[in-house]
């Protein structure tokens, strides 16, 4: 008596092929509509994913203390290096190379060979000792650059806006009045570096006639050693200096972007408030075409509640099957495309996160949107349902 | 499609997609502090120290491994201390640069001020290592509050003053 008998599974499965017009327009709105939620989540994660991996917690910068967070305004004396070394304990030393990095770090005007006019990008002046401290950062073609060369990293191309075949080894950028010839390409798994260009620290120094450095990273034997470094910092008031472990940079960093992120997870939920109205439309115009058909059902005594399971069940098979055909091609044609932002560029990111709040989002848009219309097109009598038309 | 065959080909695709895109984090277990056991009551004195200097003229005065007594205002920027060091900045009485101001250290409008009337207090075991614990939980001190330190300075060649203090009393 209690127990529901509820109606085939197959019978819902047969429905959905029996519209196959219907249905294949419902299941590309709603793919449509997860597939911008994919998009628009993988715009939040791959920011934050960028950002997240572009600190080591061994690795403490320094720089000027009138900088603020923006290492490009940075400004420090080239003894500083030497002095970090000489003075604090607890940082890491293998084989005889301390690991000190005196980076200069600026936004420059890059001027490819195809490109007329010239774009901003970011170049990073180091000596050998970088990649020790960056350890994400791989040579992935052609060589460490040497006099007159650069590194490009895997990203630069969207950050410049041009082709990667005009930032190929061996082709030819300018910027800051030299000609710079590209000796390989980076990748740092998907850290902020990659949207950089890497070139020798003298060089880039003799080509903007500075003697300073705009910040030199520390690496440290353990997290807690980065005190070490602060204190340093703290007690060399004549240099102007400030310490911040890079971790606690990025970190800071992606509180600066909290509003982008806030907003994109506004746009997914007014997305998939979009979605759920399209739905309920669609889902409307095929639950009452078939009322005579429901009714029907109830009269040889399926109860109503049997009927709005089995109208749900259609709902939501359409919108999962839409979810996995948008993360496909979320997957295919999204995941790890470079997107441009000020800071560099970084490269969208469909993760396990991503595939739950979209292919959830769907799921729900099916239940939800398959609702309301069962609901109503129930409340006709057998009668009337049977005569309508 | 029978309803056992559907689900199974829901969790499959699903189970293909999270597996395929997942990643992990282990977020490494934090450590107890080295210095936790260390029993900062030695270095709370219980009569303040005579003759305490400011910051500035401590500056002025001090050479390289002087007995000091100097006193001041723990601040000098908004984060005046050393996390997870027995360690932090000390600025003369009659300074206004202190930790309560809008100016931190991401500006320049005290800069040279700052750097005249700061010290950086130092509390050091028998090998003159600085303490691996927090000032604050060490000494029970909190921002702004007005202390003599005795120690012994060290100075640099840039004139910069640090106090490897051996005690403190906290004006209450």
């Amino acid at each position: 008596m209690l127990r529901l008998r509820l109606l085939p599974w197959e019978y819902g499965v047969r429905n959905l092929f029996r519209r196959p017009t219907r249905s294949a327009l419902t299941l590309a709105g709603l793919t449509t509509v997860v597939l911008l939620v994919f998009i628009v989540v993988a715009v939040i994660r791959g920011l934050e994913a960028s950002l997240a991996v572009s600190g080591d917690p061994n690795v403490v910068l320094v720089y000027g203390m009138n900088a603020g967070t923006d290492i490009e305004n940075s400004a420090i004396p080239a003894r500083t290096a030497a002095l970090l070394s000489a003075s604090v304990e607890n940082v890491d030393h293998r084989f005889g190379v301390t690991f000190v990095s005196p980076e200069l770090y600026i936004g420059s005007r890059i001027e490819t060979a195809d490109r007329g006019s010239p774009a901003l990008g970011i170049v990073r002046g180091v000596t050998t000792t970088a990649p020790l401290l960056r350890k994400q950062v791989e040579i992935v073609d052609g060589k460490w650059p040497g006099p007159g060369e650069i590194a490009v990293g895997r990203l630069v191309a969207a950050k410049l806006g041009c082709s990667p075949e005009e930032l190929a080894t061996g082709s030819s950028v300018k910027f800051d009045g030299r000609e710079w010839k590209v000796s390989g390409r980076f990748s740092a798994s998907g850290a902020a570096f990659e949207s950089e260009i890497w070139c020798n620290l003298p060089d880039l120094q003799q080509a903007l006639k500075r003697q300073d450095y705009s910040l030199v990273a520390v690496g440290v034997k353990d997290p807690k050693s980065a005190a070490d470094v602060v204190m340093f910092a703290k007690e060399q008031k004549s240099l102007e200096l400030q310490a911040v472990r890079e971790t606690d940079y990025y970190a800071s960093l992606q509180k600066h972007y909290q509003p982008v992120r806030m907003l994109g997870w506004i746009v997914v939920g007014l997305v998939a408030g979009a979605g759920v109205f399209a739905g309920l439309n669609t889902m409307y115009g095929a639950v009452v075409g078939r009322v005579r058909e429901l009714s029907t059902l109830q009269a040889v005594g399926f109860r109503r509640r049997s009927i709005v399971v089995s109208l749900i069940q259609e709902g939501a098979l359409l919108s999962i099957a839409g979810s996995l055909v948008a993360a496909a091609i979320a997957l295919v044609f999204v995941n790890g495309t470079a997107v441009r932002f000020t800071m560099g560029a970084f490269a969208l990111k469909v993760d396990s996160m991503g595939i739950l709040v979209g292919c959830g989002t769907g799921a729900l848009l099916g239940v939800l949107g398959a609702m309301p219309p069962s609901i109503k097109a129930l409340r006709y009598s057998i009668v009337e349902g049977l005569k309508a038309v | 499609m029978s309803l056992r065959e559907t689900i199974a080909a829901i969790v499959v695709a699903a189970g293909l997609f999270a597996t395929g895109c997942g990643t992990s984090s282990t977020d490494a277990a934090a450590s107890s502090e080295s210095g936790a056991n260390i029993d900062g009551r030695k270095y709370l004195l219980s009569h303040e120290p005579e003759g305490a200097v400011g910051v500035i003229r401590a500056r002025q005065m001090a050479g390289d491994d002087d007995e000091l007594v100097v006193v001041g205002r723990i601040g000098g920027g908004v984060a005046p201390w050393i996390e997870g060091r027995a360690a932090f900045v000390l600025v003369d009485p009659s300074s206004g640069i202190t930790a309560d101001e809008a100016c931190d250290e991401e500006c320049n409008c005290h800069s040279d001020e700052l750097a005249d009337a700061t010290a950086v207090i130092k509390f050091v075991d028998a090998q003159g290592k600085v303490l691996a614990v927090d000032a604050r939980r060490l000494l029970g001190v909190k921002e702004l509050e007005m202390i003599v330190v005795k120690g012994r300075a060290k100075r640099d060649e840039s004139g910069n003053l640090s106090v490897l203090a051996s005690g403190i009393y906290v004006r209450r």
